[in-house]
C-alpha cells in the first residue's frame, strides 16, 4: 500500500507524537469551544468526540456565536463493572460539568455529554481520582471490552469481567498522552521514548471491540464484534472460550460493498491464552487493515478480503499454534434479566431497565438522584449491560427490601415487553453522524407499537426493536427483530427478521418509512403473527416461516433487499 | 468656539455673494457654512486672532465646578459656562475629579453642579474631591462666594445626598452662600435652566458686569450644536437591526441594536452613551390607569405614555397615596428610609396605587407623576467603521415580583421594536472615557454582560483606523454557550492580532462561580506588567457588584497602596469607569 492511498486519518496519527497532536494547547485557547481539526480525529483516542448541539445551529450565525460546540466523553469500564464510589464520581461529573445525564451504552461504559473545553481537565481528574479513565474509548484502537452481566451465572460472570479488564489492559495504548494532557497537565520530560508494541505507531485501521458471553444470554451480542469469546463452562465455572472473529455492524448507506456480518466461530481457547489470541487478532487486522478506505477498515471486511481460512492460518502462526475444535453452546436470548434474580453466590442482583440507557432526572422520576441514593448506601456492584441497562448487582438478600422501597418510592415505572427489549443510539442533537432522531423518536414510536399489539392481543409479547440514527448501527438494529435506521429527517429503513438471540441478521423490506408508513408496514404482519403463530415462536422467527421475510445470505449480500 | 470681528476684513463687493448666499440658505446651511469655515482656517492652521479689541475693564471672574456621573452635570456647566461667557464674565470650568478644595480658596465666586449617584453616593472620579472637603482638615474657604445645584433622583432614599454636603461644607468652611441649596429631580433640565439664568442675572447684577460693546458683536458659533440632536432635542432614527445575542436557552435577552443615522448629524465617541427616550408600553398604562381608577381617555392615555415615568416609586408618592387614603403604615412607610428601600426594591408605581382606597382623579394621577427620563446606553460601535450607524447593546429588563410582570422601559420597547421603526435618540459625550490619546499604549479592557459594548466601540475605532496597539479583554457572563456576546468578533480580532489577549470568566460553568476579577487576579503577574508599560485600564459595566469587586482586586494586585495608584491612574486618566 502506497503512503499516498492512505487515508488522512493515518497521516494524522502517524504525525500526532503518539495521540498528542497540538490537543494541550487548544485547550488554552478559550475564546473557542471547539480545537483544531485533526486533534478532533486524535481526542477520540482519548474517549472524547467533540461535537455540536444540532438544534442550536440555526440560529448561532446571526448571533455572531460558533456553534455550540460540547464534548462527549466515554469511559472505559471493562465489562461494565464500577464500585458505588465510582458511580458517584460520574454522577457527580454529570451534574457539574455536564448536561445533567449519564447515558450508559451498548458498549457497558457511561458517555458524558455537553461538556465544554474547559471542563474536560476537571472531569477526567475527578474520574481518574476514583480509578476511572476514557483512555481508548474510542478511535482506531481495542474499544471498551465488554462481558455478560447476567448476574445469575455468578463465577463466570466474574471470570469475564476478569478476563475484560485483562484483555482491555494488554490492548491499551502505551502512550502516556491521556495522563499527560488530562491529568498531570504537562509534559513529563525526559521521559523514555514511546512506542506501541501491538497497535502500532499508527495504531489500528478501524475500531476493533471484544466481547465476551456466557451461555444461555448472549446479552452482549457476541456475533456482532470483531472478535468475541463465548464462556465454556464446567460445573459452573469457565473452562474455556469459544471464539468469533469478524462481527460487525457498520454499514454505508448506498455503499453495497459495505455489509455487517455476523462473526464466525474458529475454534476454542484456554483462559490462559485469551489474552495472547487477542494480541494476535489485533495484529494481523493491525498488519492487514485497509489503511485507505476507513470504510472497508475493519476486521470483517479484512476477513471477507482474504478469506476466514487464509486469517485463521495466519492466526496459527503468530499464535503459535491451531485451536481446538470450537465446543457446543446454546444461547436462548440477548436481553437483560430484569428484576429480582438470585445468583449462584446466594447474593441478589437487582435488573434495572433504562430507557435508551438515559439517566437523568426526569419530571417524576428523578433517576440520577434515585441512583446516587442507592450508591451511598449500596456496597455491590453497579453493572452497566450491553443493552444499556444497569444491575445493582451483590445485594444481600435483608437489603433487598431497602432498595426496592427506593426504587419505588421514586417511580421508576416498570416497562413493558417491547420497551425493555427496545434500544436506540444517541444520534440528534449531539451526534454528528444523524441523519435522523433516534433516541427522542424511538419511545414515542414503541408507545405507537404497544397500542398496536395491544389491538392484536399482543400484549406482553417480548421482540427486540433497534433504531439508530445513521447506518453506523451503534444499536445495532441489524440483529434485532425490528430494525430501524435513520435516511432522514423523519425517514426510516425498515428491517426484518433477525433473530431474538441475536444468532441472525435481518433484512431491509422497506426504505425511506415515515412513522406512519412504519406502522403500516407492522400492522399486518403483526395480526397475522396474532392469527397464525405457533407456541413460543418469535416474530422474527415467524416471519421466517411464513416466508414473508427471506432469511438472509451472509456477507456482502447482507445490504440488499 | 467664537470668532469675533470687529470691522469686516472683506470690501463690500466680496461680501456681497456671501450676503446673498445667506439671505436664502436655510439654518442649517448656515451652520454647515459657519463650521466649514472654522475647520478651513484650522486646517491651514491659520491664525484666528482677532484683531485687538478695544481695551476693556477686568471681567469678572467666576469658577464652575461639577460633579458628574453620567454627564449631566457636566453639560449643565458647560451650558452655564457658555452663557456666562456671554454674558462678559472670565470663566473657568473645573471638574471635581481634577480639583481640590485648597485649589478653590481664590476663586472669588463659585457655581456648582453636582449630581449623587447611586444611593446617595458622590460621582465616583468627584469622590476624592468630596472626602477632601469632608476631612477635619479641609482649608478655610473665607472669602468665597458660591451657590450649589443638586442633581439626585427622588426615587432614591438620599435625595442630592452630595449637592447637599457640598453645599454645607462650603458654608462650613466659611464660604458664603449667594443662594439657597437648589435640588433637581430626574427632570433637571427646565429647573437647571432657570438656576444658571438666575445666578448669572444677580452675580451680573452684584457685579456690575460690563454690558461690552464688544461683546455685542461676537459671533457665536458653536459647534457642539451644529445639527446634534440633543436631550431636549433628540432625533428620531431608525432601527436597522434587532437581535438577540443571547442563545434561545439562555435566560437573558441582550440586544444588538443597530440604529441608521443616514442624513443625521449625530455624532458620536467611541466612549459615549446613546441617550433613548423610552414610551411605556401600551399595558403598562392600561395597567396604571386600571390601578388609580382613572377611565382611560385617547389623550391621557397618550400622555402617560410619552411622558410620565410609570414605574419608579418615590417617597413624596407614597406620602400622597397615604394622604389620600388616610393610611397610616403607608405613612410610615414614607418616613422609614431603610423601610422604604427595602418596599420599593420589588415594587413600582402601580403596587402603590393599588394601595389607595378611592379612585384617583386624572388630575390627582398627573400630579403624582414625574417625567420620564431617557436611559443611557454606551454605543458597541465606531462610525469609522460602520459609517452612518450606531450599534448599542442592550440587556432586556424582565422579571415578575408581586404577581406581576415587569420589564424594562427602555429595554423592553427596544425589544419590541420592528426593524424599521424610530426611536428617538441623542448622543451624551464621555469625554471621560475615551482610548488614550498617545499612540500605541496598551488598553485594559474589563467588560462583562453589556459592559463590554464601549470595548467593541473601541476595538472598531482601532480597527478602522489602523492604530496598533497591545489590547487585552476581560469578559464575562453566565454560560459560555448561551451568553457569550459578540463570540465570533473578538474571535476575528484574536485572530488579526488586533485583540492581543482576552481572557473570559464564565460563572455558571463549573461548579465554582468565576468572574473576571478571579482571571484579574489569576493573571496579576501580566497584568501588572502591562501597567507598568502604561496601559490605560477600562471598567464598564454593574456598579453595584462588578465594578467594585474590580476595583478592590486591581488595587489588591498593585499592594498595599492599591487605593491610592488607583485614584492617581484615575487622576492621570489611566483608569476609567463607565459603570452603572
Amino acid at each position: 500500500m502506497t503512503t499516498s492511498a492512505r487515508s488522512r486519518n493515518e497521516e494524522i496519527k502517524e504525525a500526532s507524537r503518539f495521540l498528542r497532536g497540538s490537543i494541550a494547547s487548544g485547550l488554552e485557547q478559550t475564546a473557542t469551544g471547539a480545537i483544531a481539526e485533526d486533534d478532533t480525529q486524535l481526542v477520540k483516542f482519548h474517549g472524547m468526540y467533540q461535537q455540536d448541539d444540532r438544534d442550536l445551529r440555526p440560529e448561532r450565525l446571526r448571533k455572531k456565536v460558533e456553534k455550540a460546540y460540547s464534548f462527549m466523553v466515554r469511559l472505559r469500564i471493562p465489562g461494565g463493572e464500577m464500585t458505588p464510589a465510582q458511580w458517584l464520581a460520574a454522577s457527580r461529573v454529570a451534574r457539574e460539568r455536564g448536561n445533567a445525564t449519564l447515558r450508559l451504552t451498548t458498549r457497558q461504559t457511561i458517555q458524558f455529554h455537553g461538556l465544554l473545553k474547559g471542563n474536560l481537565r476537571p472531569a477526567l481528574r475527578t474520574l481518574h481520582a476514583d480509578l476511572l479513565d476514557s483512555i481508548a474509548a474510542c478511535g482506531d484502537v481495542n474499544r471498551n471490552v465488554i462481558a455478560t452481566t447476567n448476574p445469575a451465572q455468578s463465577a463466570s460472570r466474574a471470570a469475564g469481567v476478569e478476563l475484560a479488564r485483562r484483555l482491555s489492559d494488554h490492548l491499551l495504548p502505551r502512550s502516556r498522552a491521556w495522563h499527560e494532557i488530562w491529568i498531570d497537565g504537562e509534559q513529563v520530560t525526559g521521559g523514555e521514548a514511546e512506542d506501541e508494541p501491538i497497535l502500532g505507531g499508527t495504531y489500528l485501521p478501524r475500531k476493533f471491540k471484544i466481547a465476551i458471553a456466557v451461555p444461555p444470554v448472549n446479552d452482549v451480542d457476541v456475533f456482532a464484534h470483531d472478535l468475541g469469546f463465548i464462556a465454556i463452562e464446567e460445573n459452573g465455572v469457565p473452562v474455556g472460550y469459544d471464539v468469533v472473529i469478524g462481527g460487525g455492524m457498520g454499514m454505508t448507506h448506498g455503499e453495497p460493498d459495505t455489509f455487517p456480518r455476523v462473526g464466525d466461530v474458529i475454534g476454542f481457547c484456554s483462559p490462559q491464552e485469551a489474552v495472547a489470541l487477542a494480541e494476535h487478532v489485533v495484529t494481523i487486522q493491525r498488519d492487514w487493515g485497509d489503511r485507505a478506505d476507513r470504510r472497508h477498515a475493519r476486521l470483517k471486511y479484512t476477513i471477507e478480503r482474504v478469506g476466514l481460512a487464509r486469517f485463521v492460518e495466519e492466526l496459527a502462526v503468530r499464535h503459535g499454534r491451531r485451536l481446538a475444535p470450537a465446543r457446543p453452546y446454546s444461547f436462548v436470548s440477548n436481553g437483560d434479566r430484569l428484576g429480582w434474580v438470585e445468583g449462584e453466590d446466594g447474593l441478589w442482583h437487582y435488573g434495572l431497565f433504562v430507557e435508551n440507557g438515559r439517566i437523568a432526572d426526569h419530571p417524576g422520576a428523578p433517576w440520577l438522584t434515585t441512583l446516587e441514593t442507592i450508591a451511598h448506601r449500596h456496597r455491590g456492584a453497579f453493572l452497566l449491560t450491553a443493552n444499556q441497562n444497569l444491575v445493582i448487582a451483590g445485594v444481600p438478600a435483608g437489603e433487598r427490601e431497602d432498595i426496592d422501597a427506593i426504587l419505588d418510592a421514586a417511580g421508576l415505572t416498570r416497562p413493558g415487553a417491547l420497551r425493555r427489549n427496545a434500544m436506540a443510539c444517541v444520534a440528534l442533537p449531539t451526534c454528528g453522524l444523524a441523519l435522523a432522531e433516534s433516541e427522542r423518536f424511538l419511545p414515542t414510536l414503541v408507545t405507537d407499537l404497544e397500542r398496536l399489539l395491544t389491538r392484536h392481543g399482543l400484549d406482553g409479547q417480548a421482540m427486540t426493536i433497534r433504531m439508530t440514527g445513521c447506518p453506523n448501527g451503534c444499536a445495532r438494529p441489524y440483529l434485532a427483530e425490528i430494525g430501524l435506521v435513520g435516511r432522514g429527517p423523519g425517514l426510516y429503513n425498515l428491517y426484518l427478521g433477525g433473530a431474538f438471540d441475536g444468532s441472525r441478521l435481518n433484512r431491509l423490506v422497506g426504505t425511506d418509512l415515515d412513522r406512519e408508513a412504519i406502522l403500516a408496514a407492522l400492522d399486518p404482519l403483526f395480526a397475522a403473527y396474532a392469527r397464525e403463530r405457533r407456541d413460543e415462536e418469535r416474530f422474527s422467527d415467524f416471519l421466517i416461516r411464513t416466508d414473508r421475510v427471506a432469511p438472509l445470505p451472509e456477507g456482502p449480500e447482507a445490504a440488499r433487499p | 468656539m467664537s470668532i469675533a470681528l470687529a470691522e469686516p476684513p472683506f470690501a463690500a463687493e466680496e461680501l456681497a455673494p456671501l450676503g446673498a448666499l445667506l439671505a436664502r440658505a436655510t439654518a442649517g446651511q448656515r451652520r454647515w457654512l459657519a463650521g466649514y469655515v472654522a475647520g478651513f482656517d484650522a486646517a491651514l492652521a491659520a491664525p484666528t486672532a482677532a484683531p485687538a479689541a478695544p481695551a476693556a475693564p477686568p471681567r469678572p471672574k467666576l469658577t464652575i465646578l461639577y460633579a458628574t456621573e453620567s454627564g449631566n452635570a457636566e453639560s449643565i456647566a458647560a451650558a452655564l459656562r457658555r452663557d456666562a461667557t456671554r454674558r462678559g464674565f472670565a470663566v473657568r470650568l473645573r471638574d471635581a475629579a481634577d480639583t481640590l478644595p485648597g485649589e478653590l480658596s481664590d476663586a472669588g465666586t463659585l457655581l456648582v453642579v453636582a449630581s449623587t449617584w447611586g444611593d446617595g453616593e458622590a460621582p465616583q472620579r468627584a469622590a476624592g474631591f468630596v472626602t477632601a472637603l469632608e476631612a477635619a482638615d479641609a482649608p478655610s474657604l473665607a472669602g468665597l462666594r458660591f451657590a450649589v445645584l443638586a442633581l439626585g433622583d427622588r426615587a432614591y432614599a438620599r435625595f442630592c445626598a452630595t449637592g447637599r454636603l457640598i453645599d454645607a461644607r462650603l458654608a462650613a468652611l466659611g464660604a458664603e452662600r449667594l443662594a439657597p441649596l437648589a435640588e433637581c429631580d430626574v427632570d433637571f433640565a427646565s429647573p437647571a435652566a432657570t438656576w444658571s439664568a438666575a445666578r448669572l442675572s444677580a452675580l451680573a447684577t452684584a457685579d456690575a458686569a460690563p454690558s461690552d460693546a464688544a461683546s455685542d458683536r461676537v459671533i457665536h458659533v458653536d459647534f457642539a450644536g451644529a445639527a446634534t440632536a440633543s436631550r431636549q432635542a433628540p432625533a428620531g432614527v431608525a432601527v436597522s437591526e434587532l437581535i438577540n445575542l443571547n442563545s434561545s436557552r439562555s435566560d437573558r435577552r441582550t440586544w444588538h441594536v443597530e440604529l441608521d443615522l443616514a442624513g443625521i448629524g449625530l455624532a458620536y465617541e467611541p466612549g459615549d452613551a446613546i441617550g433613548v427616550w423610552p414610551r411605556n408600553a401600551p399595558a403598562l398604562v392600561e395597567a396604571v390607569l386600571a390601578a388609580a381608577g382613572v377611565p382611560a381617555e385617547a389623550d391621557l392615555t397618550e400622555s402617560l405614555a410619552s411622558r410620565y415615568d410609570l414605574t419608579t416609586v418615590t417617597v413624596p408618592q407614597v406620602e400622597t397615596i397615604a394622604q389620600l387614603s388616610a393610611d397610616s403604615s403607608l405613612a410610615a412607610l414614607a418616613a422609614d428610609a431603610r423601610a422604604f428601600a427595602a418596599w420599593r426594591a420589588d415594587r413600582q408605581l402601580v403596587d402603590l396605587l393599588a394601595l389607595a382606597d378611592r379612585k384617583l382623579t386624572a388630575a390627582q394621577l398627573v400630579s403624582l407623576l414625574r417625567p420620564l427620563a431617557p436611559r443611557l446606553y454606551s454605543v458597541a460601535s465606531s462610525r469609522k467603521l460602520v459609517g452612518d450607524a450606531a450599534h448599542l447593546l442592550v440587556a432586556e429588563v424582565a422579571w415578575e415580583s408581586h404577581g406581576r410582570a415587569r420589564r424594562g422601559v427602555a429595554s423592553g420597547m427596544l425589544a419590541d421594536t420592528r426593524p424599521g421603526e424610530e426611536v428617538r435618540v441623542f448622543v451624551q459625550p464621555n469625554r471621560h472615557f475615551r482610548l488614550p490619546g498617545e499612540a500605541g499604549r496598551p488598553v485594559i479592557m474589563i467588560g462583562p454582560g453589556t459592559g463590554v459594548a464601549p470595548f467593541r466601540g473601541f476595538l472598531q475605532e482601532m480597527e478602522a483606523t489602523g492604530e496598533k496597539r497591545p489590547s487585552w479583554l476581560f469578559f464575562g457572563a453566565r454560560r459560555f454557550h448561551h451568553d457569550f456576546l459578540y463570540q465570533t468578533e473578538w474571535q476575528d480580532w484574536l485572530r488579526s492580532g488586533l485583540l492581543t489577549r482576552l481572557d473570559l470568566a464564565f460563572s455558571r460553568d463549573q461548579p465554582e462561580r468565576v468572574y473576571v476579577q478571579h482571571r484579574i487576579w489569576e493573571s496579576r503577574e501580566a497584568l501588572s506588567g502591562w501597567i507598568r508599560d502604561c496601559a490605560s485600564i477600562y471598567v464598564c459595566g454593574d456598579a453595584a457588584g462588578m465594578a467594585k469587586d474590580v476595583h478592590a482586586m486591581l488595587a489588591r494586585i498593585l499592594g498595599a497602596d492599591g487605593d491610592e495608584q488607583l485614584s492617581a491612574l484615575a487622576r492621570s486618566g489611566r483608569y476609567q469607569r463607565d459603570v452603572y
